[in-house]
């Protein structure tokens, strides 16, 4: 049974300057025990979307549902919302150090986390539960460093006690937004192999949010890539990163340096992302895109089937043939660019326009 | 005063035995020093014109405070730094001004590094007037011309730091480090503000001036493919010495200090399969302080491979033959003895390590820490 499941959320901001669209029409499923990553650039809304399902976007305009253990996340009260969040749906922000309170000690914040949602467990019991969960996460000798303050912890060990008090109420669903991008690489891979099994014995959901393309080869089954507000691609994770049908996911993987192109140019995106408040019209990638042709201008796509098996899906005018990185796809993308533009001359290629800024 | 090494034309900076220490204070009323960060502890190196020297590391393993250095940007507590053959540690302040135009640096924080209250134009211009190269019209002439080289539409000549992006804020760095057409420019972290797809677009035009301007770069970065990219030769650095050094590719397909294997290891690929069939080694413990380090080889206490004398004698800096195969019988490698050649940034791949890994040893043992998930079956026990 789908444990969450988000239908046509749109969430906007009214501002002085104008309405800022930050997440617009999208939809997804989190299956238990298993792990979602959202990728995206800054402002692409992945940030604005998950906190919207906890209540945490004051002010803002929300129209959509999110089932979630048989309650719409959308419809609930403050009350109810707090019984949910961080007993059932907890969070992993990206900076522990200013989620952890400077002034408290670590024990006392994941205790009194705990009794804020069951009264009925006391406090030495909970501060037992405590060191056990600080123990869990690697915090060598629990006991004693139960007592220290936040600032007496290194980078690696406040994230890692954030990730103690996400599990303390065994949640059945974990959103860590960004959870290693203030850690070096080798914490990083401490944290994320600690996720991993953690998940593994308590069959906890994960969504995990970041735009490091390689954290989610790492740990996602499935993928949702955002861009301006709206999901461009979604699916398995081996078909989006070998597959990958939207010129924008292509983009993202062909920019990244890796191993094979050392040396050699790298294939940037051209341009910038748009502004939410002023959304280019039809497809919000076209303005950016190599393979733009009229339509695209005129009519927003919306996520339909790549693959045969319908999971892997993609908001863009291309044909379903033309998805992943191999040269036959290359020239579907490119014959189809070509009769659609008809009477123009060869069609502009990615690296065509590549560092032109806007 | 140049010493006959410098004589090489190929070789700009030569750094040799760079140490910075900072005090670390305590007490209200009287002040006085407790204790030392040893942010850079006898570090070596060079940077070969028209090349870039890449700088890997975390947090606090001295690369920043390195670049400060070499920059002149803070005073060495020993060591020298020599400029195209100029030691710059010990110029007085007017003797070190005309020195300065050569060396430029972009920094990591595109909002920070701008003043939001100047106009563009006044910041890309502010090198002329300071070195008082170029004025009036002529300034605004150049300015402009930077602005365009960088990819920046000149007429915005006017606009205020606010008004730009990320990546465009970043080119206006990299165009007021042109300005005086410097022979090196020093990027700490110049990328990793920045999102990935424009991330390449600042990479693209960095390698683009490096061309055309024959310059040379010491680049700083934390993220492992990104330096591997740009690079020609990369210095591993931790807590403060450099660990590993070596032209960019044998470092990334060779490594042999562990702390490398590890990084290296612990960079997630963008690429599902790779990444569930990489052995992850995943170190134990955080980098400890620079206050005070450990003895003998600084990464002995996170090291797999380590062995009682690594917590003893410091491996020197130096070249390893190493062939493929099992590790040796436990006895340490003291490798070959250093030449002049030998230093960081040059041809050579030198490594301070006891027991330096082998190409295709495993450092992935089953005894790697309860952390050790990613440890299945990989290790052959070869480097217990």
């Amino acid at each position: 049974m789908t444990l969450l499941e988000v239908r046509d959320l749109n969430v906007s901001f009214p501002t002085a300057d104008g309405v800022v669209r930050a997440v617009r029409g999208v939809s997804f499923d989190v299956e238990p025990g298993r792990t979602l990553g959202i990728v995206g650039e800054s402002g692409s809304g992945k940030t604005v979307l998950t906190q919207t399902l906890l209540g945490l976007t004051p002010g803002a305009e929300v129209t959509g549902n999110a089932l979630f253990e048989g309650a719409d996340l959308l419809d609930l009260n403050e009350d109810e919302l707090r019984r949910v969040r961080g007993a059932r749906i907890s969070v992993i922000f990206q900076d522990p150090l200013t989620s952890l309170h400077p002034l408290y000690k670590i024990g006392w914040q994941i205790s009194e986390m705990i009794r804020a949602h069951d009264k009925s467990v006391s406090k030495s019991e909970a501060a037992a539960r405590t060191v056990e969960l600080l123990r869990r996460v690697g915090i060598p000798k629990a006991e004693t460093r139960a007592n220290d303050y936040p600032h007496q912890f290194s980078g690696g060990m406040r994230q890692r006690a954030m990730i103690a008090m996400a599990l303390a109420l065994e949640p059945r669903l974990i959103i860590a937004d960004e959870p290693t991008t203030a850690l070096d690489a080798t914490v990083q891979a401490q944290i994320l192999d600690l996720l991993l099994r953690l998940q593994e014995d308590l069959g906890t959901a994960l969504i995990m949010i970041t735009h490091d393309l390689g954290v989610v080869a790492d740990i996602a089954d499935d993928v949702l890539v955002m861009y301006a507000g709206r999901a461009a691609e979604k699916g398995p994770k081996r078909d989006i990163f070998y597959t990958p049908h939207h010129p924008y996911t292509k983009g993202l993987l062909e920019s990244i340096p890796s191993s094979s192109a050392a040396g050699g140019r790298l294939k940037p995106i051209p341009g910038q992302p748009p502004s939410l408040i002023n959304l280019p019209s039809g497809c919000k990638f076209h303005p950016r895109c190599g393979y733009v042709f009229d339509r695209c201008k005129e009519e927003e796509p919306v996520l339909r089937p790549i693959s045969e098996s319908g999971l892997h899906t993609s908001a863009c005018w291309l044909p379903a043939a033309s998805a992943g990185l191999s040269a036959e796809a290359e020239k579907v993308r490119e014959e189809t660019v070509q009769a659609e533009r008809g009477d123009e001359p060869a069609p502009a290629t990615a690296a065509g326009n590549e560092g032109s800024v806007a | 005063m140049a010493p006959a090494a410098d004589r090489d034309d190929n070789v700009l900076v030569r750094v040799e035995n760079v140490v910075k220490y900072f005090p670390v204070k305590a007490g209200g009323f009287i002040r006085h020093t407790v204790g030392q960060v040893h942010a850079v502890d006898d570090v070596s190196l060079v940077v070969e014109r028209g090349k870039t020297l890449g700088l890997v590391g975390e947090t606090g393993s001295g690369k920043s405070t390195l670049a400060r250095c070499v920059a002149g940007l803070i005073p060495v507590t020993s060591g020298k730094v020599f400029l195209d053959g100029t030691d710059i540690t010990r110029l007085s302040r007017s003797a070190m001004r005309p020195l300065r135009r050569q060396v430029q640096m972009i920094f990591q924080d595109p909002y920070s590094s701008l003043n939001p209250r100047r106009r563009v134009g006044a910041i890309i211009g502010d090198p002329f007037s300071i070195h008082k190269t170029a004025t009036g019209a002529e300034r605004k002439r150049m300015v402009q011309e930077l602005m365009e080289r960088v990819g920046l539409n000149p007429e915005h000549f006017n606009r205020f730091p606010a008004e730009f992006s990320g990546g465009q804020r970043q080119r206006i760095g990299v165009a007021r480090a042109l300005a005086l057409r410097p022979k090196l420019i020093i990027c700490d972290e110049p990328v990793s503000a920045l999102d990935v797809s424009i991330q390449a677009q600042v990479l693209n035009l960095l390698s683009d001036l490096q061309q055309e301007y024959g310059l040379s770069y010491l680049f700083i970065a934390h993220d492992l493919e990104v330096v591997r990219h740009v690079s020609d030769k990369v210095a591993v650095m931790y807590l403060g010495r450099i660990g590993e050094a070596a032209p960019a590719d044998v470092l990334y397909t060779t490594p042999q200090h562990p702390y490398t294997v590890a990084l290296l290891s612990a960079a997630p690929a963008a690429d599902p399969d790779s990444a569930a069939a990489r052995q992850r080694i995943i170190l134990t413990g955080d980098v400890p302080s620079p206050i005070d380090p450990p003895a003998g080889c600084r990464f002995h206490p996170r090291c797999p491979k380590a062995q009682p004398i690594c917590g003893v004698e410091e491996p020197p800096l130096v070249p390893h033959e190493l062939r493929a195969g099992p590790a040796a019988d436990g006895s340490p490698d003291a490798g070959a003895s250093p030449t002049a050649a030998d230093v960081p940034g040059g041809e050579a791949h030198v490594t301070a390590c006891h027991f330096p890994v082998s190409p295709g040893e495993s450092l992935v043992t089953a005894g790697a820490g309860a952390a050790g998930t990613a440890a299945n079956g990989a290790g052959k026990g070869e480097s217990a």
